[in-house]
């Protein structure tokens, strides 16, 4: 019962951020220094007063701001996100964004996959093994790789990757399975349309999938795997020297049992809250891994509008964001009261 | 040597003076010392502040710099210094028998080489001089003999993997003050003004002159060996790039040199607003706790809620046509948006230890005595966080650095023709695997060296304030720009 009051207020905290969040979006793009109608339209219809004044109607800036942000507000709270105008020019916003999420959420989903894999175990092997030389090597090359920048990573990575047929002697594009398209490009993920369970029937396309979007997400993955790394080896060091790890040995349990079912486990609790931090990073930093690797997903979709300066559209797209967001933070947070039944519940 | 014990405090003491005049051959090495070592800048000091000056003016928008601002910047320039590319030049040119015009007749780049060295050696003696002067000051002059802040630097002398942040910062710092002296031409000749530019170079057995814009069109870095200069080669007019050119021709260390110093300034200005925001809030929070606490809650993880690479990008595209977007090519309003976006994660690192120290029997006690509460906040809670500043604030700074070069990768940060890491990376990103891998390979690790030191730095400094705290592991990202 504790634990579903917990949940209800959680969600419940949320709200007010969401409304905070979207009102901000809000005033920036409408009552910001850039007139959006004038931005969505192109050098020779801006001269005309008619177009300007079809635009303004279309967006609806001809209402007062009051009755303009109720209206918005509204609109994207009942899941209207409205048409594009200069990004896939009169799409509706609602159905792209079902098109491009998929590709985020997979390159998301492998990214923590692989940070997890990587770093998790890495930095639980240098705090088991403190202070020796293995130690000191992982430890630091954890710290180097989490100061990489994600761009230039990228960059370095797709270029080993397109060139590696005489760097190192295979060619990754037919590597274990074929891709025709190159290193960059969209993961194909359209097997999976109307029937998710494709992920397993037909496992020549998911590896297909999976080699697209590696190289994109361990880039992604990158920082989140030094922290992975950092907190992991603190967190195997402190629980280490606990009283109970002493007593355990003292009664003679086995050095691999000891580390097993008295270290890891507790270990882990830390962790918890580094993923949730990554939420951040991952969708933020997909700006930046999707527009090197050419894959057409929702960080590239935010950079395409806001560049071209359809200011709606990076509105309604940050909408979605913010929601994405919440909710990863609202699971995340139930994680880790499931994991640790010690954690707020009176807190947060 | 003060070894006898004194209650007294520092206020009640014989004045600093008489105690130097008790004992003044220590304090007089020291200054005689800084004589030296300022006297041989001395140009350079006068010229950092009339071009610091010039810049300021010029980055007020709709003012063109006064005549007599820009005279005393000439003036200034005039001055000779040690640590000059005038005193040490490389920009000399062969012909046939020797070196004309380069320093003491050697090639280009061991004239150049030698400037390097001597500018890294007179400011690391400068900050050994500066450490002598506390060590002087602790052992001969200070009443106390232990303060526990000695302690806190004990420790950080022992830190290995802190005194390798100091020295990476350091050597950054030092690039941003002797940008112009180090690099092997200037941004007038090298970004600006190439076609204004001429470059003496020697060519079948003869001399010839040529514009620098024409020079740099010869020696471009496009991939293939005929067309590339790599890191420590001529070019064909006799011109040494030690970081190789860009795919435009121009040289890249200059390019690189200069633009550490817009990052270093975007990032000082984000950092220190951010954290002055944080931590007036964080006190005002601790103190006053109930409504005050739970609307900044609200509002900090509104901000956040938006990714804040995401919001930078909406905003630098918002703001770039505005007057504030043209200060200082657009790099100001992106310190500004960064500070604003920045702040809130910075003040959930803050709050935790203010509202402990918010609780403890000091506090009420002053509050008894009738302290007003900013005197309070800034008397007997301040010094407790300025331990989590320092290392939040060096570590965001080098997540400041990342994702400004992220926005410049992107074509959103800074505007060219101002130098810019990112920009050099998204300009070599075609020649990688190509003889010009240097273009997009260089910057990016010096960007990973630059922002490892701050983490480094910002580890050494947690460890020296309190060896028992893990500050940093509570918010694990905080070393990064939003996920840049």
């Amino acid at each position: 019962m504790n634990r579903l009051k917990y949940i209800v207020k959680r969600v419940l905290m949320s709200v007010p951020v969401l409304w905070l969040g979207t009102s901000m979006t809000w005033f920036i793009i409408y009552q910001g220094p850039v007139d959006p109608a004038a931005n969505l339209l192109s050098g020779n219809e801006r001269l005309t007063e008619a177009k300007y004044e079809a635009a303004r109607t279309e967006l609806g800036l001809d209402q007062p701001p009051v009755q303009h942000y109720v209206d918005w507000m509204w609109n994207l709270f009942t899941l209207d996100l409205g048409q594009t105008w200069l990004v896939y020019t009169g799409s509706n916003v609602g159905a792209l964004v079902l098109d491009f999420l998929p590709r985020t959420v997979w390159l998301g989903f492998w990214s923590v996959l692989i940070a997890i894999c990587i770093g998790v175990p890495l930095g639980f092997y240098a705090g088991i093994r403190s202070n020796t030389v293995a130690d000191y090597i992982a430890s630091v090359s954890g710290i180097v790789w989490r100061a990489m920048p994600n761009f230039w990573l990228a960059v370095i990575l797709l270029a080993l990757l397109v060139g590696s047929e005489p760097l190192f002697g295979f060619d990754w594009d037919t590597f274990l399975v074929d891709l025709p398209s190159g290193v960059t490009g969209n993961p194909g993920l359209s097997y999976m349309a109307g029937d998710p369970l494709a992920l397993f029937t037909q496992p020549g396309e998911t590896l297909a999938a999976i080699k697209k979007i590696l190289p994109a997400a361990l880039v992604l993955g990158s920082a989140s795997m030094g922290n992975e790394m950092r907190i992991g080896r603190t967190a195997v060091l402190e629980t280490k020297n606990e009283q109970y790890v002493d007593f355990a040995r003292a009664r003679g349990v086995s050095g691999r049992a000891i580390v097993w079912k008295h270290v890891f486990r507790n270990a882990l609790v830390p962790l918890v809250p580094v993923i949730t931090t990554e939420a951040f990073l991952l969708i933020g930093g997909s700006v930046l891994v999707e527009s090197v690797f050419g894959i057409n997903g929702m960080g590239k979709l935010f950079f395409d509008a806001a560049i071209q300066g359809d200011l709606p559209l990076v509105g309604s797209l940050m909408f979605v964001f913010i929601v994405l967001m919440l909710v990863i933070n609202i699971a995340q947070d139930i994680l880790y009261t499931l994991i640790d039944p010690r954690v707020g519940y009176d807190g947060a | 040597m003060a070894t006898q014990f004194n209650t007294y405090t520092e206020g009640e003491a014989a004045p600093l003076r008489d105690r130097v005049m008790a004992n003044p051959r220590p304090a007089a090495v020291w200054v005689g010392v800084a004589a030296v070592l300022f006297g041989l800048q001395a140009g350079a000091v006068v010229q950092f502040l009339a071009a610091l000056l010039v810049d300021a003016v010029a980055a007020l928008p709709g003012i063109t710099v006064p005549a007599g601002v820009a005279a005393l910047d000439r003036a200034a320039d005039a001055v000779p210094t040690l640590l000059s590319r005038e005193t040490i030049p490389n920009r000399g040119y062969y012909d046939g028998g020797g070196y004309v015009g380069t320093f003491l007749g050697l090639s280009p780049d061991l004239a150049w080489l030698l400037r390097v060295t001597l500018i890294y050696a007179y400011s690391f003696a400068a900050l050994a001089w500066v450490w002598v002067g506390y060590e002087r000051y602790r052992t001969h002059y200070r009443i106390a003999d232990w303060t526990p802040r000695d302690d806190v630097i004990d420790r950080f002398r022992g830190h290995k993997w802190g005194l390798f942040g100091v020295v990476v910062v350091a050597m950054f710092f030092v690039m941003v003050l002797f940008a112009p002296a180090l690099s092997p031409t200037t941004t007038a000749a090298n970004l600006e003004n190439p076609y204004q530019h001429e470059v003496t170079y020697w060519a079948d057995g003869e001399t010839r002159t040529v514009t620098v814009g024409q020079a740099n069109l010869g020696s471009q870095s496009q991939g293939t060996p005929q067309e590339n200069v790599g890191p420590m080669q001529y070019d064909d007019y006799g011109r040494i790039h030690p970081f190789g050119t860009l795919p435009s021709g121009k040289d890249l260390f200059t390019f690189i040199a200069h633009g550490s110093r817009i990052s270093l300034i975007i990032g000082l200005v984000s950092v220190g607003l951010s954290v002055s925001i944080a931590v007036v809030l964080a006190l005002m929070t601790a103190y006053y706790k109930g409504k005050i606490d739970l609307g900044a809650v609200l509002v900090s993880d509104a901000v956040m809620g938006m990714p804040q690479l995401l919001l930078l990008i909406m905003l630098s595209v918002i703001l770039s046509g505005t007057w504030v977007g043209k200060i200082y090519s657009g790099a100001f309003v992106l310190a500004l948006i960064f500070a604003g976006t920045g702040w809130p994660a910075m003040w959930r690192s803050f709050r935790g230890p203010a509202l402990q120290v918010s609780n403890r029997e000091w506090v009420d006690a002053a509050k008894s005595f009738g302290q007003t509460p900013g005197t309070i906040m800034r008397k007997h809670m301040l010094p407790y966080i300025t331990g989590y500043v320092l290392v939040y604030g060096s570590m965001t700074l080098g997540g400041a650095i990342i994702a400004i070069a992220g926005l410049s990768f992107l074509g959103l940060g800074v505007n060219p023709p101002t130098p810019e890491w990112g920009r050099a990376v998204n300009a070599g990103q075609d020649y990688v695997t190509t003889a010009s891998w240097h273009i997009s390979l260089i910057p990016g690790i010096l960007i990973t060296l630059v922002v490892t030191g701050f983490n480094a730095l910002g580890d050494g400094v947690r460890d020296a304030i309190d060896p028992e705290s893990d500050a940093e592991d509570q918010g694990g990202a905080s070393g990064r720009g939003g996920g840049a």
